[in-house]
């Protein structure tokens, strides 16, 4: 295996912190979430599930996608793509397994995201393998595992004294360039996985549930507080809208800003004149449940879940994915 | 789809031709588009598409396209003030720039129902997209069959395009009906909702295709009465809508089930609208 210590590491992640937007667990007031690093002091190595997912870097909470200045009847349109090369260090598995569910829909379906792909293509993985599974976790059950290299670009393991590196892609191969590394003897030993597996239905049978109780069981007590989309790595609903940055001397500067949005909102489905199709939080977190294991796999392949179990943990009323799976593949007849 | 193909999120620029008053609180935009990029786009939308128009720094919404290409270059949007956007669209004037991106979705089928008879039924503001069904049968006169237009409104006051009323009327095998839900001193018309007066006409079955827009809840009233009347969902076509913010699949709050409106629709037959594992209602 190749092998690097971790004063190596930290060495190669300051340097790289210089010429790229470096992207690592941090210790932020008592969280633990990705957040952009200026040194290698600022990077956790000991951690457990960030409390966000990575998809921030990727599709920001709020990005810019259009810089707008309006001088009487002139407008002009610019475009606004950071050209940084960026590196989410400490990535989780289940966190880069999201982002490949993104790329169905972003990527995949024509037409392409013009913004979701530049961020792609200026970004490099390279994940930290979980030593164990976290409370909630279930990404075993959604094809994925504790240290699974596939969807990353370079994947570090911890071992005795250091990490093995496992170089996935060539975009993480040349990004290795910079790191001292050696070989040694032996693997590291596989992570324990044995959480209980949850049951995945097949969508065409989360189609005859549709009309079910347990929609109205579990949508009931929802607050429509919109957390498990927040916290989501795979959930991709946003809003598009403007705001005015500048008015002076006859000019306006405006920006159109993408945001994020979530289907469990009240008014998601709303009209104007207000009709609103989906008026219910029952029906509303239906939705959220069959955009991910069936509307999403038959639209765009993937399923829209990785098992990250961060909605688990944060739902204030104790809404848990896992439970619904149990409950579909129950009413499925297994 | 025939949008921006480098970036479908960034419109197409355009400046206001024209504005005038349609209706109570509606009004109609007239729209030239000022990038050869963006004419290009626009060279051949089809009736039913929808685009987003953006008045700069309040934002974009959705529009059935009220125009079709064949009567000029400029771009035409019946557009009610309810929210932020619309409202702000309500303050501009001729001259003042705007933004359209599209054109976008699926389109009523001129095509494959030519020969047929129509039915147009539409209700307010949902007669936006279908003005262009009429003046494509209107300019087509001779390839399609009887055309019969029913058309409504909550007053008098809300009926949209009436200064064109009497060049539908005068078309030949052509019909109108008004009803509104309550009159006015001057209105000497039918009184009732499109349904009742869907059942007084009883457009004949045979060999005919419905076109409905409205709000949800006459869609879903007028479908019920045209089966009662004996049309089949195979004979309905119907134009749907939502609050969108991409029209291309990606932003999610359009979706039917596993159905976006802006991609898989807006136009659908109603035998596949009753497919759908989410109703529209």
């Amino acid at each position: 295996m190749r092998f690097t210590t971790l004063n190596e590491l930290r060495a190669w992640l300051d340097r790289l912190a210089q010429e790229h937007d470096l992207i690592a667990p941090r210790d932020v007031d008592g969280h633990v979430l990705y957040r952009p690093v200026a040194s290698d002091d600022e990077i956790l190595f000991d951690y457990e599930r960030p409390e966000l997912s990575a998809k921030d870097y990727l599709l920001p909470s709020t990005e810019i996608l259009l810089r707008v200045e309006k001088r009487g009847s002139e407008v002009t349109l610019e475009e606004a793509l950071p050209d940084r090369r960026q590196v989410l260090f400490g990535i989780r598995p289940c966190d880069a397994h999201g982002l490949v569910v993104l790329d169905a829909l972003f990527l995949e379906q024509d037409p392409p995201d013009l913004y979701y792909r530049h961020h792609r293509e200026r970004t490099t993985l390279v994940g930290l393998a979980c030593p164990q599974m976290w409370e909630g976790c279930f990404c075993t059950s959604m094809g994925g595992a504790p240290d699974d290299p596939t969807h990353l670009d370079v994947l570090l393991k911890p071992v005795d004294g250091g990490y093995a590196v496992e170089p996935v892609t060539g975009k993480g191969m040349a990004l290795l360039e910079g790191l001292a590394l050696e070989e040694r003897e032996g693997k590291p030993l596989p992570v324990v996985a044995d959480a209980e597996l949850v049951p995945v239905t097949p969508p065409e049978k989360w189609r005859a549930l549709f009309e079910d109780q347990m929609w109205m069981r579990h949508g009931e007590r929802c607050l429509s507080c919109r957390i498990c989309a927040y916290v989501c790595p795979t959930c991709r609903c946003f809003d598009v809208t403007d705001r005015v940055v500048e008015e002076r001397a006859g000019v306006t500067r405006i920006e159109c800003i993408r945001v994020w949005d979530a289907c469990t909102s009240t008014n998601y489905r709303r009209v104007a004149g207000g009709h609103n199709p989906r008026p219910t939080k029952p029906e509303r977190l239906r939705n959220r449940f069959y955009c991910k294991f069936c509307y999403y796999p038959e639209d765009f392949g993937p399923l829209g879940c990785v098992g990250c179990g961060r909605c688990i943990v944060s739902c204030p009323v104790g809404i848990d994915i896992t439970e619904v799976l149990h409950d579909v593949a129950e009413r499925s007849g297994g | 789809m025939n949008t921006n193909v480098a970036n479908p999120m960034r419109p197409y620029l355009g400046q206001l031709t024209g504005v005038k008053d349609l209706a109570t609180g509606i009004k109609l935009f007239q729209i030239e588009l000022t990038e050869p990029e963006g004419q290009a786009a626009f060279a051949g939308y089809r009736p039913g598409q929808f685009a987003f128009v953006s008045a700069f720094g309040a934002g974009e919404a959705p529009f059935g396209i009220t125009s079709t290409p064949a009567r000029g270059p400029l771009l035409e949007f019946a557009v009610n003030a309810l929210g932020h956007v619309t409202h702000t669209l309500h303050s501009l004037e001729a001259g003042d720039p705007v933004g359209v991106r599209g054109p976008l979705g699926n389109w009523f089928p001129m095509g494959e129902i030519k020969g047929r008879n129509v039915v147009v039924l539409g209700g307010g503001i949902g007669g936006a997209p279908l003005r262009p069904v009429i003046h494509t049968i209107l300019d087509n006169r001779a390839g399609y069959g009887h055309l019969t237009v029913l058309w409504a409104a909550r007053t008098p006051d809300l009926l949209v395009f009436t200064d064109e009323y009497d060049d539908w009327r005068a078309a030949p095998d052509t019909e109108l009906h008004l009803t509104v839900d309550r009159g006015d001193e001057n209105w000497t018309s039918n009184v009732g909702l499109i349904t009742q007066l869907l059942e007084q006409v009883a457009p004949s079955l045979d060999d005919t295709v419905t076109i409905t827009c409205g709000p949800p809840i006459m869609i879903h009233f007028v479908t019920l009465t045209l089966q009662k009347l004996g049309f089949t969902l195979d004979q309905m076509l119907t134009t749907l809508e939502a609050r969108m913010h991409c029209g291309i699949g990606k932003c999610g709050r359009c979706n039917l089930g596993e159905k976006f409106i802006c991609i898989d629709g807006p136009v659908f037959w109603q035998s596949e609208v009753a497919g759908f594992l989410e109703g529209f209602l």
